[in-house]
């Protein structure tokens, strides 16, 4: 086996092991508070094996790929299920991100996971364990090659995400929230699957992404059928990275613990449809039908996500639809995929997936550190000017905003204007659906302006003004211990470098991840080559404009600390934004409630079938009161039927013998 | 292989022993539940015997499946047959027995004739559930320890009964001697139901469940006997050996279809496929009531709702399968051409309407008992359309599904025995909060709950996935595009849906319980619960981790199966047999173009 191999294998020994340890500590009373240990020592020496891997893939020639041997895991028929691992620059690079961010994730959560004492949480053990089973999930969604062990850790992560939404099980809001967020993804798994057994079927039965992309690269299938796969597995993304219109769960997974928000829902399990998306560019490449399918839900949830993050009052769910937006944002990158190079899209897709896991970590992990101060008040309108309680959660959160807002030169401008690019480049391709990208690129240019409002809107409300501090928080208005506050520096220096380190300055991350086979492949269906990254100084320029009149806007409304008043004629739209355009009611009117009524009815109507049923049984009793008065024991009686029934049967027998 | 001898006692002693278990455990009076336990880890014991004996045989088996082109003779062949005539010199196996219960005409005992035999043997396609009848009556036996304190003794008796029942009939190679396991599993539940149940309906409930499925197996009896007689063998002789039988039919029908090729008139082949439509409707009514396919399924929610919650879990797991193992194996190789004509377009429908159906009411249910009741009739649903779409990865999907269902919805009824013992209720209404109430309850509860939503990494997935593969394979003429996947889909997600909903009620939000049953503290699993629940639970990760296992032993004969599907789908549509050329010697698939 091949080195980077062996160092994948390791990353998920790893993390397996710390989730088995952490289960085994909860046998122990004493052992319960060094939970966390295995998680920040198999995360963090994941971390470095991770970088040791990009190295070593960096090193790996001009088609980096290395595919460990099939080891069947079920197979019958023409079903064959193996169990392999692909390293390649795409899986290094996410691996890499991924197990980075968790590690600080989970060293910001061994201060945050404490009760009001400062004794770990009760339950600490479990937290840590489905913590570690969630980063080994998810690093195995990275390096899985095979669908349906992909569906395995896929769903492996969904499971983690459903217990730690419900951490706190006696919360009815928690408890719904878990439900509703498991459903939704599995809605979008339910086509998932199917999409995934199309491909099997029309890719030569095989269900190793390699080989089914070689399959179908050499033997194309029908354009038609192609394009339903696509977009079946694109269903999945769509729930897992929460498009529209499955979007709703996202916001609500906001109940779980904000380390889980931060790490789940935000840096990396979210982010699993973008890269689904970007290891299929082979066969998305393909189909313009799909790639445009894409590009909408992008445009679309970006948009309706940035619209309603505008007047949310709590903290994290202002940043909960900004993940949402932002995801849209890679989205619209991927659908751009068959109309420039898919070289270039997924890059641009990816390289702000890897910026928005440092700036969007940060910020849910500063916003968790807020909360922790406030005693678990998360409502801005219920805390205020809290720079001078909490100066490095303050600063750092600057660094997030700012870099998601899109501030030249750090982290978010760079992607952002990556994706941008690759919108304009396709508006101005032959793609049958080029109008379509022109469009969409005002909708990114413009939630480009509604993100930084957004941003800094909650920045000002929580930071800026008096300083107000709900009475929950007590004495614990003050800023968080070093265990919390290091993980954010070391993210805000994610958030404000990173961009321009493996962006603009060395072009590192462009040429590395570009150099990955599946794109070559695809760019090799397309028959495009990735244009020359020209920096385009009016898009740029365009940009930062609308990102510093979108703060701007927010400074003169919000600097204050306080809410502004509504300008008059605005109210029915700042209604429809603070109901969350009531996608929510809708969803309820229309789907939830009717599909409750029908199962009712349903049971209603087995209860008919049981009462049927019943009465079945009654028959013989009843049989039995009809002919018992027939046993009345006369012998005499007895006799005579007996003789006539015995007539019946010679006259009946004789009948048939002699006709 | 001089253990053959021993291997065709044990398999003997995997019917026997159940039957001595039930007369014997009677007389132990108060300490019945002891010796029950005991007597069935001993069968457990045996069962273990005996599929480490015959895995290395099937393995092999399925190594060296012939390229089976010739689809005239293929066949099941069991191993292990007790009575053996190959027994003389225990070294070769003949696959037939010598034991004849009645002799219905004259015959050369070396031939195959009118002979009911004692006739079972070990196969890949029953191995897993005989395993599975042995392993599931330990938690049964576990779940009634407290639950059951009237007459103890002759519950445990029936019990072992049932499980003979229901490992005859997977065992049995002649078609008389299965029917008659299969009706003999029918008393015990009756007095299980009637006489220990615990709803004011019990006696209704075992009379509608005894008279449903007696009427239900009376039209299979029906089936099976025409079956027989209208596919006597080439000497004219009839017989009741369901290896020969099948051999019979395809003989029967793949002449008639040679003739049809050659000559062009295809009245013969018409005539014995209208035949076959009769004697299917015949042969699988029985088998639905059973399994149950919707809407043969009324006896269910009053039988499984009143049985004690061990009989509950043995219906489930075990009875619940021997109408599905019936399709398997009767209706599939006795009738394949109507099997393929109207199994998924007939059958197919009813299974797809009854998974959504099982999903909506297991939805609606407010009593746990009854959701997972329901869930049994939606999941079977799947495992039904597993079953009809008639190929390799349907049927070996199904065959596990069959295990891999007995275990966790018998596991889940055994959850319910949990509750029921210290609340006396499974009223969803009346629970919520149980995580904080009972941690290590919760976490077995969760870890099953998910295996019965088909999570990765536990049992149900493997096989759910692998019947989704038979469905999205399925080319029987006139089924056209995904409709079937599409539902079954549904039924996973919908599952996800009503499962979730239960344990959000129950498990999550402010503890809520009922009055307590007895008085005292209420506490978390005991060491006997640990073992009921999770021995289950690590059935059911094993299973999800390592199924090639399972999967393996069961090739050659699935293969048989599929091949008579095969040539069943190519006279349906009446299209000569084709083969993908350049197959490499000694592949077991001669895969098919479409036709």
């Amino acid at each position: 086996m091949s080195e980077p191999l062996l160092l994948a294998f390791a990353v998920l020994g790893l993390l397996l092991g710390a989730t088995v340890l952490t289960a085994l500590l909860s046998l122990s009373a004493g052992l319960k508070r060094f939970a966390h240990l295995p998680l920040v020592v198999a995360c963090g020496a994941s971390a470095v094996l991770a970088m040791i891997l990009v190295g070593r893939v960096q090193a790996g020639g001009s088609a980096p790929r290395f595919v460990s041997d099939p080891l069947t895991w079920f197979a019958a028929g023409k079903l064959t299920v193996n169990l392999t691992l692909a390293v390649d620059p795409l899986a290094a690079v996410m691996l890499a991100t991924v197990t980075f961010v968790a590690t600080w994730i989970a060293i910001f959560s061994s201060g945050y996971m404490r009760d009001d004492h400062g004794g770990p949480d009760r339950g600490y053990v479990r937290y840590f364990a489905v913590m570690s089973l969630f980063v080994f999930s998810m690093c195995g969604l990275v390096l899985a090659n095979n669908f349906l062990l992909l569906v395995g850790f896929w769903e492996g992560v969904g499971v983690c995400s459903y217990l730690l939404v419900g951490y706190y099980y006696d919360k009815p809001a928690a408890a719904a929230a878990a439900r509703k967020a498991f459903l939704v993804t599995r809605l979008g798994d339910t086509g998932f699957l199917l999409g995934i057994f199309l491909l099997w079927r029309l890719g030569g039965w095989h269900t190793d992404l390699t080989a089914l992309f070689d399959h179908i690269q050499k033997h194309p299938p029908d354009t038609a059928s192609l394009t339903a796969a696509c977009l079946l597995v694109f269903c999945g993304a769509v729930g897992k990275s929460a498009q529209f219109p499955l979007y709703v769960w996202l916001p609500d997974a906001m109940e779980g613990p904000t380390p889980v928000s931060a790490l789940i829902h935000a840096a990396t399990m979210v982010t699993a449809g973008v890269y689904l998306v970007a290891r299929c560019a082979p066969v998305f490449a393909l189909v313009p039908d799909a790639q445009a399918v894409v590009a909408w839900a992008g445009g679309i949830t970006a948009l309706l996500a940035a619209v309603i993050a505008l007047t949310q009052t709590d903290l994290k769910r202002v940043l909960a639809y900004s993940t949402v937006s932002q995801l849209g944002y890679m989205f619209l990158a991927l659908g751009t995929l068959g109309a420039i190079s898919p070289v270039f899209a997924v890059t641009a897709a990816l390289f702000h997936l890897f910026t928005h896991a440092f700036f969007k970590a940060l910020l849910f992990l500063a916003s968790g550190s807020v909360m922790h101060a406030m005693g678990g008040v998360i409502d801005m309108r219920r805390f205020g000017g809290l720079r001078r309680v909490m100066p490095v959660t303050h600063l750092t959160f600057l660094c997030g905003a700012a870099a998601l807002a899109g501030i030249p030169l750090l982290s978010g401008f760079w992607s952002k204007d990556a994706i941008l690019e690759a919108l304009k480049l396709g508006g101005e391709s032959a793609h049958p659906y080029a109008g379509a990208f022109h469009v969409l690129l005002l909708v990114g240019l413009f939630t480009a302006g509604l993100t930084a409002f957004y941003t800094f809107r909650a920045y000002f409300l929580t930071f800026w003004g008096p300083t107000r501090i709900p009475e929950e928080a007590g004495h614990h208005a003050h800023e968080s211990p070093a265990v919390m506050t290091g993980p954010l520096l070391v993210l805000a220096v994610g958030a404000l470098a990173a961009g321009a380190v493996a962006g603009p300055l060395t072009h590192w991350f462009e040429t590395f991840v570009g150099r990955t086979p599946s794109l070559q492949q695809a760019a090799a269906v397309v028959g495009m080559k990735a244009p020359s990254h020209a920096f385009d100084w009016g898009l740029a320029g365009v940009s930062t404009l609308l990102a510093v009149g979108g703060v701007g806007l927010a400074a003169v409304m919000y600097a204050r600390g306080r809410p502004a008043k509504v300008p008059a004629g605005l109210e029915p739209v700042v209604a429809l934004s603070r109901n969350k355009l009531y996608v929510d009611e809708v969803y309820e009117a229309a789907l939830v409630k009717p599909m409750a009524g029908l199962a009712v009815a349903a049971r209603v109507f087995d209860l008919f079938l049981d009462a049927l049923s019943r009465l079945l049984a009654s028959v013989p009793r009843f049989l039995g009161g009809l002919v018992r008065p027939v046993q009345n024991g006369l012998v005499q009686f007895y006799a005579l039927s007996m003789a006539l029934g015995a007539a019946v049967l010679v006259s009946f027998v004789a009948f048939r013998i002699t006709r | 292989m001089y253990l053959l001898p021993t291997f065709r006692i044990l398999v003997l002693l995997l019917v026997a022993l159940p039957l001595v278990s039930a007369a014997v455990v009677p007389l132990f009076g108060r300490a019945a539940r002891r010796a029950a336990l005991l007597l069935a880890l001993l069968h457990a014991g045996v069962t273990a015997a005996v599929v480490a004996g015959a895995l290395p045989a099937l393995n092999q088996r399925g190594e060296n499946v012939p390229p089976g082109r010739d689809f005239a003779f293929q066949k099941f062949t069991p191993e292990f047959v007790p009575g053996d005539p190959g027994v003389s010199d225990a070294s070769t196996s003949t696959h037939r027995t010598r034991w004849t219960l009645l002799n219905l005409g004259d015959a050369p005992p070396d031939r195959a004739g009118p002979r009911i035999q004692f006739y079972i043997g070990v196969d890949g396609l029953n191995v897993w559930l005989v395993a599975l009848c042995s392993l599931m009556v330990i938690p049964a036996i576990l779940v009634s320890w407290e639950a059951v304190a009237d007459r103890p003794g002759a519950f445990y008796g029936w019990l072992f009964v049932l499980q003979a029942g229901a490992i005859g009939a997977f065992l049995s190679f002649d078609v008389i001697l299965f029917y008659a396991f299969f009706e003999l599993t029918l008393i015990p539940s009756f007095f299980l139901i009637g006489r220990w149940g615990e709803g004011p309906h019990r006696r209704d409930a075992a009379r509608t469940f005894f008279l449903y499925t007696l009427g239900g197996s009376l039209l299979t009896l029906v089936g099976v006997v025409g079956v027989v007689l209208t596919n006597p063998l080439p000497d004219g002789r009839f017989t009741f050996e369901l290896p020969e039988l099948m051999a019979a039919v395809q003989r029967n029908l793949g002449g008639a279809f040679a003739e049809f090729l050659r000559t062009g008139d295809g009245g013969p082949l018409a005539e014995k496929q209208n035949l076959q439509f009769w004697l299917f409707l015949c042969l699988i009514a029985g088998f639905m009531v059973k399994a149950p396919v919707w809407p043969f399924h009324t006896w269910l929610p009053a039988a499984y709702r009143e049985a004690p919650i061990g009989v509950t879990l043995l219906l489930s797991a075990l009875l619940a399968k021997l109408g599905t193992f019936g399709l398997l194996r009767f209706v599939l190789p006795l009738t394949p051409d109507a099997a393929v004509a109207y199994g998924l377009p007939v059958v197919g429908v009813l299974a797809g309407i009854g998974i959504v159906y099982g999903a909506l009411c297991a939805y609606a249910a407010r009593d746990i008992k009854m959701m997972v009741a329901y869930s049994s009739l939606s999941h079977l649903g799947f495992l039904v359309l597993g079953i009809l779409a008639f190929n390799r990865e349907g049927l070996s999907g199904a065959t596990l599904h069959m295990v891999n269902h007995g275990v966790s919805t018998g596991a889940l009824f055994a959850l319910l025995a949990f509750l029921l013992d210290r609340y006396r209720t499974t009223d969803m209404r009346q629970y919520g909060g149980l995580t904080g109430r009972f941690p290590r309850f919760a976490f077995l509860a969760f870890v099953l709950c998910f295996a019965s939503i088909g999570l990765p990494g536990l049992n149900n997935f493997v096989s759910e996935m692998l019947m989704m593969a038979g469905l999205f394979d399925a080319r029987n003429p006139g089924v056209g595009g995904f409709g079937y996947a599409v539902v079954a889909a549904v039924g996973i997600f919908l599952s996800a849906w009503y499962v979730l909903t239960m344990l959000r009620r129950v498990f999550f939000g402010p503890v809520v319980e009922p009055p307590p049953a007895v008085a005292g503290p209420v506490h978390d699993v005991n060491p006997r619960e640990v073992v009921a629940l999770g021995g289950p639970v690590a059935v059911c990760l094993l299973l999800g981790l390592v199924p090639q296992v399972l999967l393996n032993p069961m090739k050659a004969d699935v293969a048989a199966l599929a091949e008579v599907g095969d040539a069943a789908r190519d006279r349906v549509a009446g299209t000569a047999p084709k083969f993908e050329d350049g197959l490499p010697a000694g592949t077991i698939t001669p895969a098919r173009k479409n036709p």
